[in-house]
């Protein structure tokens, strides 16, 4: 059992990524099991640096403390996700909590796309997220997750989920999302609240206004059910502008259709902003 | 019996103040027309739901700081909390709809109480509903959770009538279910006055996405 894990990690990673001339380099790396950092590749040339963590442990356990700081100087291109989805295990009473912090600098830009998170029955679980942008930053991020086993049938039925975002230009808060379910809880299911279904999951894209031609192109994508045969209702989007970017969100039964449905967004959004196509990461084993 | 700040709440609440919120249903219209909101139950229990956990409770919670910032003269905090709520309303019709009643009420303050008009350019940003109505409160010597009630009730006369013209209801119905909804406008001011910043979360899927949706919507009566 995960759970009876005699003591709690307390995971660090410090990423610094630099660019001299047209290349980005991870020229720093701090880490601290179990986390930890694979080799960078360049899968679409020297300009964008393809990063990907990994938690070497397998999952987070109550009384896990994991804390993840990223910094982009400028004009750094980087790409961050993970080498597997995230499992938060049922605690045995005491929280998890994973903290990051990210600082983009001028003209750099993050593309922040983690694979999924899946909270077990059980976990309870905080994540705190904070961006700084500089002037003319760029970040691209997305949250998946999935509560409960729900392939297994498993559903969120004890536990606390507690989700923070911050995103800062400068020394304007641009966008706070503090979120949370408590397990069992009636907003799992009504409509106010989950209504039912397992999966959310957030896209955002953030540095400037965006048009209005752009956001209608947008809401042209929609998710395309894995399995349309099975008797589940619809999954639900919506799509809106924030002050300065956009703002994706869903709920519904797929993580993968989420995924699918924020690839979508992602390529549209980077041929616009960053005059380049998609490159799907290798370990996303699409 | 001092009456003068009950009176001033009056005023503040009045559905004739002239802020516009009557052209606002916060999703409900895209609510009724996908048939999730159907009558007087469906109505009460979506009302009840967002005061337990939704947007409107953190409002409610930012409400009170914005007002202990008023009091304390504390311009950057007030600045702070009036910037946090553009952040927190992330759909756009949520965030224009907090600027434009915020916007008119600010504006009919200046008129009526010029002196205040620093605390009102202290938002330097656009100034929410929330914000105007905590400074207009501490000016007319309201008590903070007063003002609160005040407010919840406000909002929520608001989404019932929005209701009863949707659904629709018969106005009596709606009035029951304002009435219904008392006791959670009571226990979510109990609720927010001990709330801690890092407490400060909501659960807003349902809110968010009929928001976002809302702006999509090929015939519509109400502007969110």
């Amino acid at each position: 059992m995960p759970s009876l894990s005699p003591t709690p990690w307390q995971g660090r990673l410090h990423l610094e990524f630099t660019h001299p001339s047209d290349k980005t380099i991870l020229s720093r790396s701090e880490v601290q099991a179990p986390l930890k950092v694979q080799r960078p590749f360049y899968p679409e040339g020297a300009a964008v640096c393809h990063s990907v963590m990994l938690h070497t442990a397998g999952g987070i356990v109550g009384g896990d403390r994991l804390s993840c700081t990223t910094h982009l100087h400028p004009q750094a291109q980087v790409l961050v996700t993970t080498a597997a989805a995230t499992k938060i295990y049922r605690s045995n009473g005491i929280t998890a909590q994973q903290n990051t912090r990210i600082s983009v600098a001028e003209a750099a830009c993050l593309e922040w796309l983690p694979q999924e998170t899946i909270v077990f029955d059980g976990a309870i679980y905080r994540q705190n997220l904070r961006v700084e942008l500089a002037a003319n930053a760029t970040w691209i991020g997305w949250d998946i997750t999935r509560l409960g086993r729900s392939a297994r049938g498993e559903q969120f039925l004890s536990g606390e989920w507690r989700s923070r975002t911050e995103v800062w230009q400068g020394d304007r808060l641009l966008w706070v999302d503090p979120q949370y379910l408590i397990g069992g809880s009636e907003m799992l299911q009504s409509d106010p609240g989950l209504a039912g279904y397992p999966v959310i999951a957030s896209f955002a894209f953030i540095k400037q206004p965006i048009p209005k031609e752009l956001l209608e192109k947008v809401r042209g994508f929609s998710p395309i059910p894995p399995f349309p045969h099975l008797p589940v209702p619809a999954s639900e989007t919506g799509v809106t502008r924030l002050t300065s970017g956009l703002l994706c969100r869903y709920r519904g039964n797929s993580t993968s259709e989420a995924r699918h449905w924020f690839i979508q967004v992602w390529q549209l959004l980077r041929h616009e902003y960053l005059g380049r196509s998609i490159c799907i990461p290798r370990v996303w084993q699409m | 019996m001092n009456s003068v700040p009950m009176l001033h709440l009056l005023q503040l609440v009045s559905p004739a103040l002239p802020v516009g919120a009557y052209s606002y249903s916060e999703g409900l219209e895209t609510l009724v027309q996908s048939e999730q909101i159907t009558d007087l139950i469906t109505l009460e229990h979506w009302l009840t739901q967002e005061l337990q956990y939704g947007a409107i409770r953190l409002e409610s919670a930012v409400l009170m700081r914005i007002y202990r910032s008023a009091q304390a003269n504390d311009r950057p905090k007030l600045s702070y909390w009036n910037q946090w709520l553009s952040a927190f309303r992330e759909t756009e019709e949520l965030r224009e709809q907090s600027w434009q009643m915020g916007r008119s009420l600010s504006r009919l303050l200046q008129s009526l109480q010029p002196d205040l008009e620093s605390s009102i350019a202290a938002c330097e940003d656009p100034c929410n509903f929330v914000t105007a109505f905590a400074l207009a409160s501490v000016h007319w010597q309201i008590d903070c959770e007063t003002a609160v009630l005040g407010y919840l009730h406000s909002w929520a006369s608001n989404l019932v009538s929005a209701g009863v013209r949707l659904i629709p209801l018969g106005q009596t119905q709606g009035q029951h279910v304002l009435l219904n909804l008392y006791p959670q406008i009571e226990q979510t001011v109990n609720e927010v006055v001990t709330l801690a910043d890092d407490e400060l979360e909501c659960c807003g899927w349902g809110l968010s996405i009929a928001s976002m949706t809302h702006e999509t919507l090929y015939s519509r009566l109400f502007r969110s």
